[in-house]
């Protein structure tokens, strides 16, 4: 079990030292220059976290603004193609990224996508939708549609209606859907590296580069940063995770 | 019907018969509510895949070339290279999924029980959930290099002498700094998942197995597992996916050759000469199919099994 | 479930089916080009007013036919520049990032992007695959820093700007006569790039561990036979272990290798067998064996630090005196050239020839080689690249700056640097090279 948090320990280590060779078990030397260079203005680290945030939001909206008809749809109707439907959504969760990525990039190119946040955010769409569509469907699975009608013949307008009877009850859906959908962005390289053609620099990038460079301070600082948020956002929507909750259903899909 | 249903086997209280939309209006709808998300699957992924197909076998029409030809399958399938690389990546897959699994299902059935801890135990399980592999890529170096952290402690133990004494866990030809770093991540997504199915599945069969006089390995061998079975399955093919198309992990931790078969992929496409793109496009067709394959093989398998 | 799958594969294949047509439409639709921002002429800052016209008698590059260097400027101001670049060491991206960009914002109000590489190869695999996607003059890398095989593959595919580096008003600055500036790795540059630093191949030791390093070639491979496991290099195509086997294949072709500008097969099969030879009669006795190499040179670096290691090659003499500062290599550490000599060359900026904003490059590039550009990199406390103007052309007040920089503990001196500088390998070879590596060395 303390397997699992062994590997942060020499993150930690690592971000604040100046000198630390085989085979001294902490730094013989401390410093704060990964630190002090990962908040400087011109490092590229706060503009990559900038772009980072920027594009999971913007790919976690839009797939729960597409997910949660899709869902709704899959959810409470049965219809004919249904299944041809279903695989069609779940297909981008197992066909790895590599192959649409490559053979979608000269088209991008084309169309001037290519380097452009709005291109990265298209591509995070792929990756991102089926989970949201999938948690989404489960949530109208176990949803009553007949609140809604009731609600109408209450006199309620559309608005009022999504307000305060289906917006309440598919939430936990939302929830789990979008930390998901924030997760799976915010971790993705590969698409971001191909499509956003080294302009549209990510954090998971910039780590790669540092990586590459050897120098561990700056990717152990850098390694922390990077899994802030997606911890914050853990926490914030943990209650949904855990116990008997709907969601749990949508997330155990996976 | 793919994943989802198997796992949510006992859940679904259908509390109202679904709608069957029959009226053209109904259909419009449904149809207005599904478009979103299949243009992105429709345009995005399989207009992708299939411009991927058609550019593996060299149709190009930027450039004017328009006819098809098999050359680069040809020429990638005559290269040691390649198949060097698909066994690594077939063993890089199999093994992490293999221990993954069964160190999952063995966190699973610890953490079902109540213990003191249990809550602690079970967010760390989900904190690792959300942290790129990126990251654990980088923990792995640092924890396994030859003058990594583990490589100290060996040395303030006196086992070793000096860092080429310690073994090589990373840039290794076994690639078990990969493994470990799917290992780590797949073990606790499965654990998750596993536990949620467990839960799902919840303790009256196994109690009335008890009652009936079936001692512990036997409600764990006949009850519990065939039942949890379908869920452990479809976890551990997206695992078998995911670590057989995955890029970022083999290209940091990797041995220079032979590298995974995404990696050889993506050199391929990033080579000067862009000859190569047509190859680059085969060998990530190659693993697209290859793990399309796999999920009918699975669906053989969950459906044997969910007879028996 | 295996029926309603095998109908959903139907479905499937009709749409893969119906792809030909989406690229057709596709490939018909129209490649809009957008149409050049064109600045609006600000007044004339100092910086500008002093570089007014181009140096005399050169005839202004492509496109600006009849124009000055203040027209290039005027142009420029508010352009955004992608410079693509190797991205893997903070103290280069730092001065980028910083001193430049900076200086490039308040003087000429151009906007410095810079796009970090793991490899050059991958701008030249960009502009290629652009341009074969038939992007001709909005292409999205305006630089690259760049020299040898990536000059040579975008040259030969005529998809390089200029000749520009002669119009640049701070081109006098350069001694254009010297070989090791006019021709890259033995091509000729004819001013499609322009020059910012040079370069040196230096191999450092920590002085603690081994005080007396082997200084000649037939020394270092005995020291490799009697020291198993202490040796490796990073595996081509890394730029620095290219040209550290580099110098092994000279060795082994002897003294004077009879390396042409234009690569020649046939003494490429007789002399490189001696070389490959040579390389894996060492691979035994290498870093785990020789069974895999360092990927790259930040992890050859690694292992330096470590001691895993006890020697580590490097293109920039002072880099070794920079990583000491940075906490990274141990104090002791030293650097030497082989007696025999080493590799020298010239690192370059070039102009794609779609790049979208060639005004804002060209200003940049010019900018790169004025003396305080020159003077800040080469300063260890940033960098510690070496000029690429030629110092005695500058007037005495910067000569006399250059002279009073303070040179890192493990730089060697000027006297040593300059002699027995070694021409590269010319470009045509390396590729050969670097695969005959891979097949003769790694594979094998």
């Amino acid at each position: 079990m303390g397997g699992l948090l062994l590997p942060f320990l020499p993150l930690l280590l690592w971000s604040v030292s100046h000198r630390w060779y085989f085979p001294a078990i902490i730094p013989t030397e401390w410093s704060w220059r990964a630190w002090s260079y990962v908040f400087k203005a011109n490092s590229q680290v706060l503009p990559a976290l900038g772009y980072s945030l920027v594009i999971a939001l913007a790919t976690t909206l839009l797939s729960i603004l597409i997910g949660i008809p899709a869902g709704r749809a899959m959810g409470l109707y049965r219809f004919r193609g249904q299944t041809v439907v279903r695989v069609l959504i779940l297909a981008p969760v197992i066909v790895p990224p590599l192959a649409v990525a490559m053979g979608i990039h000269m088209v991008f190119i084309r169309y001037g996508l290519a380097n452009t946040l709005a291109g990265v955010v298209l591509v995070h769409l792929i990756p991102v939708t089926p989970y949201v569509v999938l948690i989404m469907a489960s949530i109208f699975a176990n949803y009553n549609p007949e609140y809604e009608a009731q609600a109408r013949s209450l006199g309620a307008r559309p608005g009022q209606v999504f307000r305060y009877i289906t917006f309440p009850a598919i939430l936990p859906g939302i929830v789990v859907g979008g930390l998901f959908a924030f997760i799976i962005s915010w971790s993705e390289y590969l698409l971001t590296l191909l499509i956003g053609g080294g302009q549209v620099i990510t954090l998971p990038l910039l780590l790669f580069s540092f990586a590459n460079s050897g120098d561990n301070a700056l990717t152990a600082a850098l390694s922390l940063i990077f899994i802030g948020p997606a911890i914050i956002f853990l926490v914030l929507t943990s209650r949904y995770l855990t116990g008997r909750h709907a969601a749990v259903g949508g997330g155990g899909r996976l | 019907m793919l994943f989802g249903q198997d796992i949510r086997v006992a859940k679904l209280p259908a509390n109202q018969p679904k709608a069957q939309p029959h009226a053209w209006g109904e259909r419009l709808k449904l149809m207005l509510m599904l478009g979103p998300a299949l243009a992105v699957i429709l345009f995005l992924f399989i207009g992708g895949l299939g411009l991927a197909l058609l550019q593996s076998l060299g149709y190009l029409p930027f450039i004017g070339r328009t006819d098809l030809s098999v050359e680069a399958y040809r020429t990638i399938l005559s290269r040691e290279e390649f198949y060097r690389s698909l066994l690594l990546s077939l063993w890089i897959s199999l093994a992490s999924t293999g221990l993954a699994t069964g160190l999952a299902v063995g966190s699973a059935l610890v953490l079902r029980q109540h213990f003191r801890g249990r809550r602690w135990v079970m967010f760390i399980f989900q904190l690792n959930i959300p942290i790129p592999h990126l990251v654990g890529a980088v923990g792995i170096l640092f924890l396994f290099s030859q003058s990594g952290f583990l490589a100290r402690l060996a040395y303030l133990a006196h086992l070793i002498d000096a860092p080429g004494d310690f073994p090589a866990l990373v840039f290794d030809r076994y690639a078990i700094g990969i493994i470990l770093e799917y290992l780590w991540k797949s073990t606790c997504f499965m654990g998750v998942i596993v536990l949620a199915v467990m839960q799902s599945v919840g303790e009256d069969y196994e109690q009335a197995a008890q009652t009936l006089g079936a001692n512990r390995w036997q409600r764990l061998r006949y009850v519990l597992l065939p039942l949890i079975m379908p869920g452990i399955l479809s976890a551990s093919i997206l695992v078998f996916a995911f670590t057989f198309g995955a890029f970022e992990v083999p290209l940091l931790l990797g041995q220079r050759y032979p590298s995974a078969l995404p990696v050889l992929a993506y050199r391929y496409y990033t080579d000067v000469d862009l000859n190569f793109r047509p190859e680059a496009m085969a060998v990530s067709v190659i693993i697209s199919a290859f793990v399309t394959l796999l999920i009918f093989v699975y669906v053989r398998v969950s459906r044997g099994i969910s007879r028996r | 479930m295996g029926k309603r799958l095998n109908i959903n594969l139907g479905w499937l294949v009709v749409f893969i089916g119906l792809l030909p047509f989406l690229v057709q439409c596709a490939s018909t639709g129209s490649g809009a080009v957008q149409t050049q921002a064109k600045a609006e002429p600000a007044a004339d800052s100092p910086a500008a007013a002093v570089e007014e016209a181009g140096p005399p008698g050169v005839e202004p590059p492509p496109g600006y036919e009849g124009k000055t260097w203040a027209d290039v400027i005027a142009e420029a101001r508010g352009q955004t520049i992608n410079w693509y670049m190797w991205g893997g060491q903070d103290n280069i991206n730092n001065w980028i990032n910083g001193f430049v960009a900076d200086t490039l914002k308040a003087q000429y109000d151009i906007t410095l992007n810079q796009v970090p590489l793991v490899d050059t190869v991958e701008a030249v695999n960009k502009v290629l695959g652009e341009v074969e996607a038939g992007v001709e003059t909005d292409g999205a890398v305006d630089m690259i820093w760049i020299n040898g095989e990536n000059f040579h593959t975008l040259r030969q595919a005529d998809l390089l700007y200029g000749p520009f580096a002669q119009f640049l008003p701070n081109s006098p600055n350069v001694n254009w006569d010297d070989p090791s500036v006019n021709t890259d790795l033995g091509l000729p540059v004819d001013f499609y790039e322009s020059p910012w630093g040079k370069a040196r191949m230096v191999i450092a030791y920590d002085s603690a561990k081994l005080p007396e390093p082997p200084t000649t070639i037939d020394g270092l491979i005995e020291w490799i036979k009697a020291n198993p496991g202490k040796f490796t290099y990073p595996a081509p195509p890394d730029f620095t272990g290219t040209a550290f086997i580099t110098h092994l294949c000279y060795h082994a072709a002897g003294d004077d290798p009879p390396f042409t500008v234009e690569f020649d097969k046939q003494v490429f099969d007789e002399t490189f067998p001696a070389c490959w030879d040579m390389l894996n009669d060492i691979e035994p006795y290498l870093w785990r064996e020789g069974q895999t190499y360092p990927e790259s040179h930040a992890r050859q670096q690694d292992l330096f630090a470590n001691g895993e290691v006890f020697f580590d090659m490097a293109f920039n003499p002072a880099e070794a005196s920079s990583l000491v500062a940075a906490g990274r290599f141990p104090e002791t550490t030293r650097t030497f050239v082989f007696d025999s000599g080493t590799v020298a060359n010239t690192h370059y900026v070039a102009i794609p020839a779609n790049a979208a904003h060639k005004a804002a490059a060209m200003v940049l590039a010019n900018f790169l080689l004025s003396p305080d550009a020159q003077y800040s990199k080469a300063d260890v406390a940033n960098w510690g690249d070496f000029p690429a103007v030629e110092v005695a052309r500058l007037s005495p007040d910067w000569q006399a700056k250059f002279s009073a920089l303070p040179r890192g503990v493990a730089t060697l001196s000027n006297d040593i640097l300059d002699k027995n500088r070694l021409p590269e390998l010319p470009a045509t070879w390396r590729l050969p090279m670097e695969k005959g590596w891979e097949e003769n060395v790694l594979k094998r």
